[in-house]
């Protein structure tokens, strides 16, 4: 038994490998065969008297269907999925002669699922570049990132204080090859000729050289000598560099060049395109001499050690961990040592967890294209369905159902094909822009916002998947049952279309879910477009905005007295330049602030005698709002409330009217901040009461949705507390006619005038800066705009299409009523009323789902929904009684001879 | 042929094997054979001949070859197999049994249960 069955097993398998091998062979084989069985049978009955082409034919009836026993007997040989595949070029063809017989839809379907293909496709791209664990290096996927990871501290700089750990791994660390310590700085470059620059520069151990396995196109690379105490300050720049500041000099290797107060040399130039470790034009060395948990925060990485792999590494590396966690409870307790692939920290993603959710935007984004086929998948069962009749037909003469349905798959794959090419070549365009708009200098190197192989085949995938809602469900549906009563069906005119009351619920539903959707959908996209354009409430093309700190500096390198003396230099020296800045003739004011206007930070407010408010604030130095704008009431801050005690508070209109009514009213109220309850849960003490003593306009715009400004309240700002705190100081000049073409170069010429460790960075007009904010709101504005309009396309094609395949199949009893005398007027209005009913049922349920809807949106367009509902309401209703009107007229239109006719 | 009776679902295949079990034959021959041995009693669409074949040989219970027909075409030639052969015998004894139950049950009177 056993053999006769592997027999069996082995007979199978040489007939499938045949059949799947030599496909043309087999059909071939079989045509013959047929062939020859229909001969001989002729043969057979011309010998019995029959005359020949009686007898061939016959011979050919007996024989019954060829098409169908061939495709029987293709099953027999279990190769039915041959025919599955066998899309001819003749489906092919009669799938793009249906999409051009049907202009209309064809038309809106394509338009909706490009318009979804292109976002998925730009989605997914996004987050792949940004999810891209694999260096454009040699064996870049072998290199790995190793961090501290702090348990508590999100922020983690505590965490990156790790150059003791760093000389103990790599020395102790056997799975990770060549670890390399860099920290990134900003240094002014001072060129010979005095002219300063900002330049990012990569201080980095020697052995990151080894790790990215490129060789210098001049000189050497960084070695492990130049990282001793002690060594000789040398340098290695870029190709872009080299070429841009210094012509491509052939003789650059010894020239000098100083960065702050210190010269180094340069020994080498990197080929061009080489931007390691992030993008990086300058590297130096790092040296590493400093107490566990000090020295500058650093980044880690290096190559995985041949055979080694991750998880080994992050194994060794976890033991390390724990023994330092035992010796060192204080500073290693709460710290756990991870390695991951090298890009990941850039893009937040430490855990699991973050990689899950990657994956799951791709996917979500693909559901985008899935609601939008569902509704195409409509449109087209309403065009199936008037084709019952030509399918009963074909099914007669001997189609299968899995023919029929394949060729309306095929129909499908055309289409969805087509929208799909369309998505990806307008994803492509959107991505080149957005590579351009991406690139900047802190834009890692192995970002590429590209169409890459995975995101084809994320494409065809999501295609593929269209057709079969698209074509597939519908087919099912209409060669079901109904196909013999279809061949009844038949009439001079083309079929009739069998609907039932799913059509009711489906255009109920159509229209329903476009008036509890599109209001929102609207006041989305109108208000980011809104906010993406708008223009700002003071001259910011006259402001500018530039960060003032020292060279050197940062909370990177230095503690305890060095820091300090640093501190009082740059105190120094702010002071003066702020002096000379304050004497330039076209120079109109200057202020410090901790934050340009409009990046406030949240707080809650306690009022006195009044209620507890969410507000938002910020640190404005004497002189800053009123180069803005002017005080609604009250006064500026002056130098009298910058003590240690002051309790001057400014705020705008916004939080005046929260607190009292009137601006006026205001001044002298008391506010104090909210205290914070403390971690053991005791009763916190509270903060100081603080008095306002001035008001001015709502100047500054928000991010959110909600176009209502912030309660705004501002604090006064010394300058010895600003740069006390650390933190880097921003300078807001007003100019009497706007910046000229150089005033950055201008403002670092003085800034180095008074002292050349002072360094100036991010030099912008305020109008600047807001574009570039606000070119995000413009684009994400302008894409749900677009999304919006398809979603409305879509569902006024539904409904259109819907409405007229219902009022098509009464147009016979329509052509009967009037035959029997009925009055136009009253036939239309019989029809008009039903498709009232059916409309109105529609906007009913939708207004309630909206209103539904709205309320656990938090009313977000609680005020405009009395506009935007109605309006959608009746554009759905307009256009489901249009799509009724043509056919009840044609209806009307019919002879009454030709109603009355039996089929 | 007026009085024929329908296939029954299942029997073709049996016929099939019978046919070639008692020498080979291309397709029109079995068909042929068939004929022969059931009397012509039996109503066979030709056509449905070849799926038979096909998925009898894809089981491996009848081999086929080419070679040269009456009429000097290509032909495809079937002979039955040692799978074949106790396939056969397995499903003829399943069908007597059928019959003897079925002879059973039309011969009871009324009267005898």
């Amino acid at each position: 038994m056993i053999t006769s069955a592997l027999s069996g097993v082995i007979a199978r398998i040489r007939s499938y490998a045949r059949g799947l091998r030599r496909p043309t062979a087999v059909e071939a084989e079989m045509a013959e065969e047929f062939r020859l069985h229909i001969e001989l049978r002729t043969r057979d009955l011309v010998g019995r008297g029959v005359a020949p082409e009686e007898a061939a034919r016959q011979a050919r009836v007996e024989f019954g269907h060829i098409e169908t026993h061939r495709e029987h007997a293709r099953a027999s040989r279990g190769l039915r999925i041959l025919d599955v595949l066998s899309m001819s070029r003749l489906d092919v063809k009669l799938g793009l002669r249906m999409l051009a017989k049907y202009p209309g839809l064809t038309l809106v379907s394509v338009i909706g699922m490009t318009v979804s293909v292109a976002i998925a496709a730009g989605a997914f791209a996004a987050v792949e570049a940004m999810m891209s664990s694999s260096l454009p290096l040699d064996e870049g996927e072998r290199i790995v990132a190793v961090q501290n990871s702090s348990l508590e501290d999100w922020d983690g700089t505590a965490a990156r204080r790790a150059v003791h750990d760093f000389v103990q791994w790599r020395r102790d660390l056997a799975s990770v090859q060549d670890l390399t310590a860099y920290n990134g700085e900003t240094r002014n470059l001072i060129m010979a000729e005095g002219v300063t620059d900002v330049i990012n520069v990569a201080r980095m151990t020697a052995s990151g050289f080894r790790v990215a396995r490129v060789a210098p196109l001049l000189g050497r690379p960084l070695l492990d000598d130049d990282d001793r105490i002690g060594a000789q300050p040398v340098i290695v720049i870029g190709f872009e560099e080299w070429q841009r500041r210094f012509n491509g000099d052939e003789n650059i290797i010894g020239r000098q060049l100083r960065l702050g107060s210190v010269l180094h040399t340069i020994v080498g130039v990197m080929p061009e395109g080489f931007r390691f470790p992030v993008n990086h034009q300058f590297w130096t060395p790092l040296q590493l001499a400093h107490e566990r948990g000090e020295g500058p925060a650093i980044m880690m990485f290096g190559r995985l050690a041949p055979g080694a792999t991750m998880e080994e590494a992050q194994a060794e590396l976890t033991t390390i961990g724990r023994q330092a966690s035992a010796a060192w409870p204080e500073t290693h307790g709460r710290l756990r040592a991870l390695v991951l692939p090298y890009t990941y920290p850039y893009s937040g993603i430490n855990n699991p967890a973050a990689v899950m959710r990657f994956h799951a935007i791709k996917l979500a984004i693909g559901l985008l294209l899935v609601v939008v086929a569902v509704n195409v998948s409509v449109l087209v069962y309403a065009r199936t369905a008037t084709r019952t009749g030509e399918i009963a037909i074909r099914t007669a003469l001997g189609a299968s159902r899995r023919r029929v349905v394949t060729q309306l798959f095929v129909e499908a794959i055309v289409l969805s094909g087509m929208a799909a090419a369309l998505g990806l070549g307008i994803a492509g365009l959107a991505l080149g822009r957005l590579s351009d708009m991406m690139q900047g200098p802190s834009t890692p190197f192995w970002e590429q916002y590209r169409l890459s192989l995975s995101l084809v085949l994320y494409v065809i995938g999501l295609a593929l998947l269209a057709s079969v809602i698209v074509g597939v469900l519908p087919a099912l549906k209409v060669t079901g049952r109904r196909v013999q009563a279809g061949l009844q069906q038949i009439t001079a005119r083309g079929s009739q279309v069998q609907l039932g009351r799913m059509w009711t619920a489906m255009i109920v539903l159509q229209v329903g879910i476009a008036v509890a959707v599109l209001p929102y959908a609207i006041y989305v996209a109108a208000a980011t477009l809104q906010r993406g354009t708008a223009q700002e409430r003071y001259p910011a093309d006259e402001i500018v905005r530039t960060f003032l700190s020292m060279d050197e500096s940062g909370e990177s390198s230095l503690s305890g007295a060095a820091a300090e003396e640093e501190k009082a230099r740059l105190l120094a020296g702010t002071r003066e330049f702020l002096n000379r800045l304050q004497a330039e003739p076209d120079i109109a004011g200057v202020a410090i602030t901790r934050s340009f206007p409009g990046y406030e930070w949240q707080a809650d407010l306690e009022v006195e005698g009044g209620s507890t408010l969410e507000i938002q604030y910020n640190d404005f130095g004497v002189g800053l709002l009123p180069l803005f704008v002017e005080m609604v009431a009250g006064r500026d801050f002056t130098s009298a409330d910058l003590g240690e005690n002051s309790t001057a508070v400014i705020i705008n209109e916004n939080l005046a009217r929260a607190i009292s009514g009137r601006p006026e009213n205001v001044l002298g109220r008391r506010v104090r901040f909210a205290a914070e309850r403390p971690a053991d849960g005791s009763e916190p003490a509270a903060n100081p009461w603080l008095e306002v003593v001035g008001v001015v306009p709502d100047f500054t715009t928000t991010e959110g949705i909600d176009s209502d400004p912030d309660p705004l309240l501002y604090r006064p700002l010394a300058l010895e507390s600003a740069i006390a705190d650390g933190d880097n100081l921003q300078i807001v000049i007003r100019l009497r006619d706007g910046p000229g073409q150089q005033f950055a170069g201008r403002l670092r010429q003085l800034a180095a005038a008074v002292d050349p460790g002072l360094q100036i960075t991010g030099t912008q007009t305020a109008a600047n800066m807001r574009r570039e904010a606000r070119q995000y709101q413009r684009y994400l504005g302008i894409g749900i705009a677009i999304v919006t309009l398809s979603v409305l396309l879509l569902s006024a094609a539904g409904i259109y299409a819907m409405m007229s395949f219902t009022v098509a199949r009464r147009r016979r009893e329509i052509g009967i009523r009037a035959a029997l005398g009925a009055g136009s007027r009253q036939v239309l209005s019989g029809i008009f009323a039903r498709a009232g009913v059916q409309l109105g049922a529609g906007v009913l349920g939708g207004l309630v789902v909206a209103l539904a809807l709205d309320r656990v949106a938090g009313g977000v367009i609680t005020r405009q929904l009395p506009v935007l509902l109605p309006v959608v309401a009746i554009v759905m209703m307009a256009v489901g009684l249009l799509a009724a009107l043509g056919p009840a007229r044609r209806g009307l239109a019919v002879q009454p001879t030709e109603a009355l006719r039996s089929d | 042929m007026a009085d024929q009776a329908d296939l029954m679902p299942g029997t073709l295949d049996l016929l099939i094997l019978q046919a070639v079990s008692l020498g080979e034959h291309h397709g029109y021959g079995v068909l042929l054979r068939i004929e022969q041995i059931t009397g012509g009693a039996l109503a066979i669409q030709q056509g449905t001949l070849y799926p038979a074949l096909y998925r009898l040989e894809h089981q491996g219970l009848i081999r086929s070859t080419w070679g040269t027909s009456e009429n000097n075409r290509r032909a495809k030639f079937y002979r039955i197999t040692a799978a074949g052969r106790r396939r056969r015998g397995e499903q003829e004894a399943g069908w007597n049994r059928l019959v003897a139950a079925m002879s059973a049950a039309l011969n009871t009177q009324p009267g005898t249960v």
